[in-house]
């Protein structure tokens, strides 16, 4: 009995370092933040460390179908941007409503339903010559409805993708160029203007959380990091649940062999779905609690580069342990902000000066070709050498 | 010599009898101007008109010449005898005056005793309107040209007449033929003679120009009308059904169909704005003027006892307006069944303008004959469309059948090299003006530059990544990111020039409906080309045999003592030189920035994965259908290509499910990898 649970624990043992090590930095800028702390941290940077765990959960569910499963998809930051706008139109609808509510208190008459909705037509629509609302905002004002929609909508887009590539046994590079396509296509659907998500002015205004108007944003933003930092423990747990399960073994016998696999009798198509679908809907929650803290969306997030941003995250910090997608997505992105933020002064060859914003991604794209070829297993690689080392 | 004796007498007789006749017509001529001095001198554009026919009318070939310097300002009057006189020169002595008619010097005046004649500008518009006919006898062909190209712009009436003296006369054949026109346009327009209309219309049968379709649309315009009583008018043009009925081109009506997306001609609610301002509906309440005259009567926060805060559904207002109703404080309000019954029992119709009932239907027959042919050609300029972007993802994707079709090897980067190929074309025309010998340097020069890079990156990073063709589009991936963002760093954000030469920007010109421009056909041919040199090189040169082999069966071919590093090596480069080379042929139709390649990559991958990879004709294939397709979509949805392009990949991705090895799938051996 003691003994199963010492493995149990042991095969948890990265959970529990992951998660010590997310609770702490959570409790320390809470502790050192400026909403209800020794005002330490900023506010921005608050939010970029709130963003980066969103990220680091997005990158859990690319490494499961990438690390574990095989699929190279090129589409999960597609299903992540697709949450933010479920939860955006939400979060911009009720807002708008709440401000055209205000503005019109001292009417004679009060608004009529649909008086309020005409209002809010132009205010939202008016940037892309509409005042309707579209046909897809219906159910803009029920929270709930939309909270189900950042599960659903990603979910079911994976599901029917999944299901036509998986069925026709599109594997490989073929896959990884279909599930590009597909971002590209929702992304010029999107760009459109009748599209009704305001084409490329996206949804905008997303951090002012509707009917909430008293609290601060420097509150708001610790409130999400909470979130986030919850959220990425939760989806850490689930996928470690998932990895170290006998599915998961299946999963990674599919990526090593799918045809053996296949001959063993499992369904392999269904394990490909499953897994594309979960990781598609964990990249929709992701999303949701991405854009409230970033405060904007537009097509151009969903971009196929996007996507392919998140696979040089998991390959960096290595594809096929789950902390390593999570180092890799928070070393990548925040060492990305830091250097792009201007903070680092460039250095100067003489001839040729070295800027950090300029040169950054072209020295991330070249340290990709070099992950690539020497360190296929990423930072996670070297973290493993060390703790073999320990045991030794 | 009697003959010409006999010529030499009829010519002298001619001149003399012309020269009596011009003098009685001036003598005519200055008699209306002396009789019309003031409607002259003091003009005004609602006065001049008759003066101008009077004046014409006079047939006096001094007229246009009047008239000419009646418009350029250069008439005076003498106020003494309130003679009109043109000037012959400005000197110490003063105004030297000429008369009209004669040319007799009047001598010299001084600027007191004269006064310039100064025709405001609609009055000047009037005299060159009436200058056309004299421009079109005029013996200077430039005028003449001029004077056709006046009436081109507005024709009126009065100038039918002119204008068929002119064409009776004229000898040159291009004007003749313009005249001709010209005088088909303004008989449809403005003839009283039913049977000459006609005869235009039908000679226009056929012909596509726009000023054609104009004519005979105008003649086929029509208004809307609303009665109570059936329309009983010849000329109706078709009978309408508010919210149902559609309106066609020539004036007819057009039931609605299920694949049409016309929306109906005239809503249910522009029907009540018509019946409003036709005076059938009195008293109309609209949801706005209902609010209004429930504001007016609030009273300490109530509508006779309902509180105003209950009043925030439409049903609410409608039911405390209805107390006002019956307290008599406002007329009734219409209930939508109310607003249908008074529609449903009204006519909705429209009538042409034209009168004559045959010349409608003559018109009708011409226009749906010609919109037939506009259509055909419509259709046509589609496909050739359709063509054209079918070449450019040719061009763009015929690097990759040799990288990822015949080696299976993807390369993310393929884009950039596109791009550095349209950089170099830029680069070059910087240092070389000319285009055209800017171009021919750079097309071999971009194949050389994207050659050595596709070699090197070959050796430094594809070569050890042969066996996991994901990571190699991870890496080649992360290659395309850092050159994308070094051309970036090199040559800013903004969008670079690079200009084809001039014997490329114009277009074939077919007729009005249908132009190629050349640079389309250029990259047309330049994808034939590309097509023709890739057969070659693959099937009959030792390069194409041993990479065939090198790719079947790596082994076996290096056994057979072919090296097969070499081999993918040079594959490789040449596969990323066409790229380069494509990628100056795409840069000259679309700007050259550093995301150029990644707007083709896709589109790429697509072309060589719906045709069938590892076969070039496939991959023809390929790009045909995804092209056309574009292309019938944009077609259908004008106004959005972006949304085209969405319903496209949608379109690959169900395809792929039905061929999921391409349109043209390779067969046996090859094809199990």
């Amino acid at each position: 009995m003691k003994s199963i649970f010492l493995n149990y624990l042991n095969s948890m043992s990265s959970f529990f370092w992951i998660t010590a090590i997310i609770m702490i930095i959570t409790i320390s800028i809470v502790v050192f933040s400026e909403a209800y702390g020794l005002n330490f941290v900023s506010t921005s940077f608050v939010k970029i460390l709130g963003k980066t765990l969103c990220l680091c959960i997005v990158a859990l569910a690319m490494d499961l179908v990438w690390g574990y499963c095989g699929i190279l998809s090129l589409g999960h930051f597609a299903f992540f941007g697709l949450g933010g706008y479920m939860i955006g139109m939400w979060l911009m609808f009720e807002r708008t409503k709440s401000i055209v509510i205000e503005s019109t208190q001292n009417n004679i008459l009060p608004l009529t339903h649909n008086e309020i909705n005409e209002a809010i037509g132009t205010q939202i629509f008016g940037v892309v010559g509409g005042a309707e609302i579209p046909m897809i905002w219906i159910f803009a004002d029920t929270l709930s409805i939309h909270l189900l929609l950042v599960l659903f909508v990603p979910g079911i887009l994976a599901f029917i993708f999944g299901w036509l590539a998986f069925r026709s046994r599109v594997n490989g590079v073929y896959l990884s160029i279909l599930t590009q396509a597909m971002t590209l296509g929702l992304s010029l659907y999107l760009f459109q203007n009748d599209s009704g998500l305001r084409g490329n002015n996206g949804l905008s205004g997303l951090q002012n959380i509707p009917n909430f108007d008293n609290i601060t944003q420097a509150e708001l933003s610790i409130w999400f990091l909470i979130a986030s930092s919850l959220t990425l423990v939760v989806t850490y747990f689930i996928c470690n649940l998932v990895v170290k399960s006998k599915l998961g073994n299946v999963i990674k016998g599919i990526r090593d062999n799918e045809t053996r696999i296949r001959f063993l009798g499992y369904k392999v198509e269904s394990y490909k779905l499953f897994v594309f679908v979960i990781t598609a809907i964990i990249s929709g929650i992701a999303g949701a609690l991405y854009y409230p803290q970033a405060g904007i969306i537009n097509p151009a997030e969903l971009a196929p580069i996007a996507s392919i941003y998140l696979a040089v995250w998991v390959a960096i910090g290595g594809r096929g342990s789950l902390y390593g997608a999570v180092i890799g997505a928070a070393f990548v992105s925040l060492s990305s902000s830091y250097f792009t933020g201007g903070q680092i002064p460039n250095i100067n060859f003489g001839i040729f000066t070295l800027k950090w914003v300029d040169w950054w991604v072209v020295i991330l794209g070249l340290s990709f070709v070099i992950t690539t070829l020497y360190a296929p297993k990423g930072i996670g690689g070297l973290v493993e050498i060390m703790f073999r080392k320990k045991q030794l | 010599m009697n003959i010409l004796f006999k010529i030499i007498i009829s010519l002298f007789a001619t001149v003399l009898f012309t020269s009596s006749l011009y003098a009685s017509q001036n003598l005519k001529f200055e008699n209306v101007l002396s009789e019309n001095f003031k409607l002259i001198t003091k003009s005004s554009s609602k006065t001049i008109d008759p003066v101008i026919k009077k004046l014409l009318n006079t047939n006096a070939p001094i007229v246009g010449d009047f008239l000419k310097k009646w418009k350029n300002k250069k008439l005076y009057f003498i106020k003494k005898t309130n003679s009109i006189v043109s000037l012959k020169e400005i000197n110490t002595n003063g105004y030297e005056l000429v008369q009209f008619s004669n040319k007799k010097n009047l001598g010299f005046f001084k600027k007191a005793e004269i006064k310039k004649i100064k025709p405001n500008s609609g009055v000047r518009s009037k005299i060159s309107n009436a200058l056309i006919g004299f421009q079109l006898l005029s013996t200077d062909v430039n005028i003449r040209v001029k004077g056709l190209e006046t009436l081109s712009r507005k024709f009126n009436p009065e100038h039918l007449t002119p204008l068929k003296n002119a064409l009776a006369k004229e000898t040159n054949l291009k004007i003749k033929k313009r005249m001709s026109q010209l005088l088909i346009f303004g008989t449809i327009q403005y003839s009283q003679n039913e049977n000459e209309i006609i005869s235009s219309l039908k000679s226009l049968e056929g012909n596509l120009s726009i000023e054609a379709r104009g004519v005979i649309s105008s003649l086929l315009k029509n208004k809307i009308f609303v009665s109570s009583q059936k329309p009983n008018s010849p000329n109706l043009a078709r009978i309408i059904i508010p919210g149902v009925t559609l309106k066609n081109s020539d004036g007819s009506s057009l039931k609605p169909s299920f694949y049409s997306n016309k929306k109906p001609e005239i809503t249910k609610q522009e029907a009540l704005k018509l019946l409003i301002n036709g005076n059938y509906i009195k008293n109309y309440i609209s949801p706005s003027k209902r609010d209004e005259i429930l504001k007016k009567n609030i009273k300490n926060k109530y509508v006779e006892n309902i509180p105003v805060e209950t009043l925030k559904t439409d049903v609410a207002r409608i039911k405390a307006y209805n107390v006002l109703v019956s307290l008599g404080k406002s007329p009734p309000l219409m209930t939508d069944q109310d607003i249908d019954t008074i529609i449903n029992k009204h006519f909705f119709y429209a009538i042409y303008d034209e009168k004559s009932s045959k010349v409608i239907n003559t018109a009708k027959e011409v226009f749906n004959s010609i919109n037939h042919k506009v259509n055909f050609y419509k259709y046509l300029d589609l496909i050739l469309d359709g063509l054209s972007l079918t070449s450019i993802y040719f061009l763009a994707a015929i690097g990759l059948a040799i990288t990822f079709g015949v080696m299976r090897v993807i390369n993310m980067a393929h884009g950039e090299f596109i791009m550095i190929g349209a950089y170099t074309g830029y680069v070059i025309q910087l240092f070389i003006p000319n285009h055209t010998i800017s171009l021919l340097i750079a097309f071999p020069l971009a194949f050389i530059i994207t050659f050595l890079a596709g070699v090197g990156m070959e050796r430094l990073v594809i070569r050890h990544l042969y066996k996991n063709p994901l990571d190699t589009l991870l890496a080649t991936f992360g290659i395309s990111i850092a050159l994308q963002q070094i051309a970036k760093n090199i040559f800013g954000t903004q969008a670079r020039p690079l200009t084809s030469p001039d014997w490329l920007d114009g277009a074939l010109v077919i007729n009005d409906v249908l132009s190629i421009s050349l640079i389309r056909i250029a990259i047309f041919v330049l994808g034939l080309t590309f097509l023709i040199l890739l057969v070659l090189v693959m099937n009959k040169t030792r390069l194409g045999l041993e990479t065939k082999a090198v790719t079947q069966n790596p082994m076996m071919a290096s056994s057979m003592g072919i090296n097969p590093d070499k081999i993918n090596m040079l594959t490789f480069g040449f596969g990323s030189g066409i790229a380069g080379v494509a990628g100056v042929a795409i840069g000259l139709f679309s700007k050259v920035t550093s995301e150029l390649g990644s707007e083709y990559i896709v589109q790429s991958f697509m072309t060589v994965v719906v045709g069938g990879v590892g076969n070039i004709w496939g991959m023809l294939a390929g790009a045909t259908m995804i092209g056309m397709l574009q292309k019938f979509i944009e077609w259908f949805n004008p106004s959005n290509t972006l949304a085209a392009q969405t319903y496209m990949i949608i379109f690959i991705i169900l395809f792929i499910q039905f061929r999921p090895k391409g349109i043209i799938a390779l067969k046996g051996r090859a094809s199990e990898d």
